[in-house]
């Protein structure tokens, strides 16, 4: 049973006051170059992430990144087609629920004047965010993998890999540590857990990797014993699990008092963020996963994972790293559109191609639209725990360091 | 085979101890002062979070926290009837079960406000070590709990049958007018039943510390377990809740082992909507209602 | 007398304002709150015809929430049929769900009938994240886009909403209003106040509860299909949510159990006041509203159990005077 609830509170009525400070920056910040007539109005870009919640832990660290890449953008002179506007972050907690999420988007994209959204990180919310921004024809940008945001959409983009490349990196990481490799998947039961691992068993065959074990888990659940007791029976060597944060803790802890010999490759969500080894510790030295986004992919990563380090005392984890680069890339769209109106910096999305600066921060280091919203460059990153912090190890064009043995 | 099963049940029963701690306090207040307190599951929530902050402030091990959980909610359940539960006797169902479903919603979501969602754990030296024999595992963390569980059930049990007050308690709970009649005041039996529940409620907190995380609704997950203890126990009896707990651990735990690792908790509610639909007074059958 | 005639011309004029409203109102967030009032309204009208009058207390409403939801969902996805329709199927297959469940829930009484409640929505929820091969299981799905097209009940202005949810609340006052000037109702006030003495004077006990039920059951489906079709999306945890059975009881205590009114009395009361603390406080703390809502709760349980509309009624009666004994009585 669980209880969470919300209600969405009315605009905030900066804007009057926002057009005022815009107008005397703008003017004042580029003197220099050709205004076009007009005060350069603030763009409105909207950011939904759960705060509280569930999810919430992921989120916060989310909204610091959206602050800290707009603030990245606007010290950079902001969108030079619009004489320097600035961006302007409206954030709304979307509450870990779906239904805040549904009038959240919807109110944030009536009250304000919004060129773009930027969010949700969960597929479960991403895919309605993506719903209200579809026909209220707002483009929106997201970092979540569910490969259901690419069908039938023309407003939705993602620029990082899908659920279906996260899982084909994992089966590729297992053959790293054992020639036959025998997998044991676990996943939580709601849209996450289920989207990824049905990547894996479908892909499993043809990658050369046997899968011994296939389990849905109740996610929060009380007791991870009879689940790893299972994983124990079926003889796997290596364990995939596919887990928000909460129920990792608990898995990983119990494989330790099972006292199972088994590598444990914990994929994405929240197996990649400072939390984990706040909460296991030393247990977590040498787990392998898989993410969209590292801070030690380019020296851009680098750049703003100092910056983050030093405003959060944490390091930059894929979701909010990803979105620096999505607001970068928003940023780009602005640019070429020369216009705030949401269809045309839709348009101008569709014709993203990038390969440098901080809008390219992505594995592989390029970013182009294609069909259904996907990055035709878009793939994933195979990381692995290394001294508390996350190296980049996999695959050989984009590791930073030795994948670390067991 | 076979070990997988013993494993499976060792698993089951462990955890089942600590969900007979939370049913218990449940059949207590059920069968003493006929009110079913939705509410239990958040005084677990609430017997973790001191342990968590007496353990990360202060040092202090959540199961040696116990010493101060215990009393705290005593004090708080006694409270909890003192100022609610007295003006909802003799009332209709309506206010007694909302009182108590809203004092749930209450707790629950003040927490969410002042301490928020996030989980907090709490690692002690023994939290990821277990015992192995015979090719099975024990978790130490888990076992502590699962014997602290029985010593207080013990206790309890004592209690009720050996103490005057115990006595009366029991007596109030088959017949409160003869009871009253025979002296026994009601109130300050009802007070104390109320403050004993909730003092196992805060032990299982306690005890779920090291290897559980505590985040605002964890509660519920517990609760719900203790529900289905209870009718399956029979309402009001005291061992048959414990005894439906084990078992319900067990059954659990088989059921993720052997149906599906996500039907653990369809495995339990099935056992509760049998026993309705074939035995509705429970297992140990023959009480009222 | 005159007080009758004066509640007749409040009442037309209330309809012609809620029917004029959405000419007035363009906001889409404030039109979104109306639809939701209305909305919780009609939710918490139909679990008031077996939760308030015959003191059945259900907190498993969502079961049929869900199963409406889930119903018109299926059919449109899957073999293209109108939401429309779908919603009476869904209504149809929650009243017909509702007859099992009672027959087991109906076994225990009080706040053990309200466990079991709990647990079979509870139960729905789980078979529906676990079968994904029938309906999506947990990733759920997302509802077609089809931009405007009224026959599949999708609009793009809010209004369109606001008028159906105006006319499913209609329906379940209707009803209501219906089923309280009956025997039927007679039954079901007699059967919440006791249910031995009901059965003891001749009150077909389990017909009555299980009737009544099913007409709840039926309505709330109805909620689900408008819910999903609303917010373009189901999953098993939106269309089984616990909050849902929450509110529904909510609304109807704090309003009044057992009237008519009672259940809109109490959305307006609790969605009021979350609004007002949505501007006043925020977005950003979790737990702010369901706080409220509970303390809001219990001080109507605590103080005034027959909630706003027993608090007029006392209040109507003690202004017009009438012997103290007589007055009580009309509480």
């Amino acid at each position: 049973m669980k209880k969470p609830e919300g209600r969405p509170a009315p605009s905030p009525r900066r804007r009057d006051l926002l057009k005022a400070a815009g107008g005397v920056l703008a003017t004042a910040a580029f003197g220099a170059v050709p205004l076009r007539g007009y005060a350069a109005d603030p763009v409105n870009i909207g950011a939904l992430y759960p705060v509280t919640g569930s999810m919430a832990q992921i989120g916060v660290g989310c909204v610091a990144a959206a602050k800290l890449a707009v603030e990245m953008v606007n010290e950079a002179g902001g969108i030079k087609s619009l004489g320097g506007a600035k961006l302007n972050l409206v954030l709304s907690d979307v509450q870990s629920d779906t239904t805040v999420t549904r009038t959240e988007t919807d109110r944030l994209i009536t009250s304000n004047k919004l060129s773009a959204i930027h969010g949700c990180f969960a597929s479960a919310l991403t895919l309605i965010a993506s719903e209200v921004c579809e026909r209220a024809k707002v483009p929106i940008i997201t970092g979540s993998s569910s490969d259901q945001l690419n069908k039938g959409r023309s407003f939705t983009f993602t620029p990082f890999a899908r659920a279906s490349q996260f899982a084909q990196a994992q089966l590729q990481m297992s053959k790293l540590i054992s020639e036959k490799p025998k997998v044991a998947v676990i996943f939580e039961n709601t849209a996450f857990g289920t989207a990824t691992s049905n990547g894996l068993k479908e892909q499993a065959p043809g990658e050369g990797v046997e899968i011994v074990m296939f389990e849905p888990y109740s996610a929060g659940f009380t007791d991870a014993s009879p689940l790893i007791n299972k994983v124990k029976a079926s003889g796997a060597n290596a364990l995939f699990s596919v887990s928000y944060l909460n129920d990792l803790i608990l898995i990983v802890r119990t494989v330790k008092q099972v006292g199972l010999n088994i590598a444990i490759n914990g994929g994405s969500g929240g197996f990649v963020i400072p939390d984990f080894y706040k909460n296991v510790g030393k247990l977590a030295e040498g787990l392998q996963g898989v993410a969209h986004w590292n801070h030690d992919m380019s020296d851009e990563a680098q750049k703003v994972n100092a910056e983050y380090k030093k405003r959060t005392g944490e390091f930059l984890f894929e979701y909010a790293g990803g979105l620096v680069a999505q607001t970068f890339m928003l940023a780009d769209a602005l640019e070429r559109a020369a216009s705030t109106d949401p269809v045309k910096v839709r348009d101008a999305l569709l014709k993203l191609d990038i390969a440098s600066g901080y809008a390219a921060m992505a594995p592989g280091g390029k970013v182009k639209f294609g069909e259904g919203g996907k990055n035709v460059y878009g793939r994933p990153i195979g990381v692995q725990w290394q001294n508390g912090d996350l190296a980049s190890v996999f695959p050989k064009e984009d590791a930073r360091a030795a994948l670390i043995k067991s | 085979m076979l070990e997988t099963i013993a494993q499976a049940v060792i698993n089951g029963l462990l955890i089942g101890g600590i969900y007979a701690l939370v049913s218990i306090g449940v059949t207590l207040i059920f069968g003493v002062v006929k009110i079913v307190n939705f509410a239990q599951g958040e005084f677990v929530m609430i017997g973790m979070y001191i342990s968590f902050f007496l353990a990360t402030q202060l040092g202090v091990d959540p199961i040696v926290s116990l010493l101060v959980t215990m009393p705290v909610l005593f004090c708080v359940g006694m409270l909890v009837q003192h100022f609610l539960i007295r003006r909802v006797l003799g009332l209709n169902d309506l206010p007694q079960i909302f009182l108590t479903f809203a004092l749930s919603l209450l707790v629950l979501n003040l927490a969410l406000m002042l301490l928020t969602a996030n989980y907090r754990t709490v690692h002690t030296w023994y939290s990821d070590e277990a015992l192995h024999f015979a090719g099975l595992y024990v978790p130490v963390a888990k076992l502590a709990a699962f014997v602290l569980a029985m010593v207080l059930s013990a206790l309890l049990w004592v209690f009720l049958h050996t103490t005057d007050l115990g006595k009366a308690m029991r007596a109030a709970s088959q017949n409160r007018d003869v009871a009253q009649l025979m002296g026994i005041n009601p109130n300050r039996v009802f007070a104390v039943a109320l403050g004993i529940a909730l003092a196992l409620a805060g032990a299982a907190g306690s005890l779920l510390m090291p290897f559980y995380p505590a985040y605002p609704m964890v509660g519920q997950v517990f609760v719900l377990m203790a529900f289905v203890a209870v009718v399956l126990g029979t309402l009001g009896n005291v061992v048959g809740a414990l005894v439906a707990s084990l078992l319900m651990g067990v059954a659990e735990s088989l059921g993720i082992q052997f149906v599906g690792a996500d039907s653990g908790l369809i495995v339990v509610f099935a056992m509760l909507l049998l026993t309705l639909a074939v035995r509705p007074s429970g297992l140990a059958g023959g009480r009222r209602r | 007398m005159r007080l009758k005639r004066l509640g007749g011309i409040a009442l037309a004029s209330v309809i012609a304002l809620m029917l004029l409203l959405p000419l007035a109102v363009t906001s889409s967030f404030a039109l979104d709150i109306l639809i939701r009032v209305l909305l919780f309204s009609f939710i918490g009208t139909a679990w008031n015809l077996l939760g308030g009058y015959a003191r059945q207390l259900s907190l498993g409403h969502a079961a049929f929430f869900g199963l409406g939801a889930y119903t018109s969902t299926l059919l449109q996805i899957d073999f293209g049929i109108s939401p429309w329709i779908g919603m009476v199927a869904g209504g149809v297959v929650a009243l017909a769900a509702s007859l099992p469940i009672g027959w087991l829930c109906f076994r225990l009484r009080g706040p053990y009938f309200t466990i079991a409640t709990i647990a079979t929505a509870q139960v729905l929820m789980l078979i529906f994240l676990k079968f994904r091969d029938f309906a999506w299981g947990a990733e759920g799905t997302t509802i077609p886009n089809l931009g405007h097209a009224p026959l599949m009940m999708q609009f793009d202005g809010k209004a369109y909403y606001y008028y159906i949810a105006l006319g499913l609340l209609a329906l379940a006052l209707a009803v209501t209003a219906r089923i309280e000037r009956s025997r039927v109702g007679y039954y079901l006030v007699a059967i919440g106040e006791d249910e031995d003495a009901a059965e003891a004077i001749g009150v077909n006990v389990p017909k009555v509860k299980r009737d009544i039920y099913m007409i709840s059951a039926f309505l709330t489906a109805l909620a689900g299909t408008f819910y999903t079709q609303y917010i373009y999306f189901i999953d098993p945890q939106t269309a089984f949510n616990f909050n849902v059975s929450i509110e529904a009881a909510l609304v109807s205590i704090v309003g009044g159990v057992g009237t008519l009114w009672g259940p809109v009395i109490g959305t307006v009361l609790l969605e009021t006041t979350s609004a007002l603390l949505q501007s006043w406080l925020g977005n950003s703390v979790g737990g702010v509203q369901l706080t409220v809502y509970s303390l809001i709760l219990m001080a109507v349980i605590l103080w005034r159990p027959t909630g706003i509309m027993g608090f007029l009624t006392e209040w109507r009666a003690r202004r017009a005077k009438a012997p103290p004994a007589l007055a009580k009585a009309q509480a």
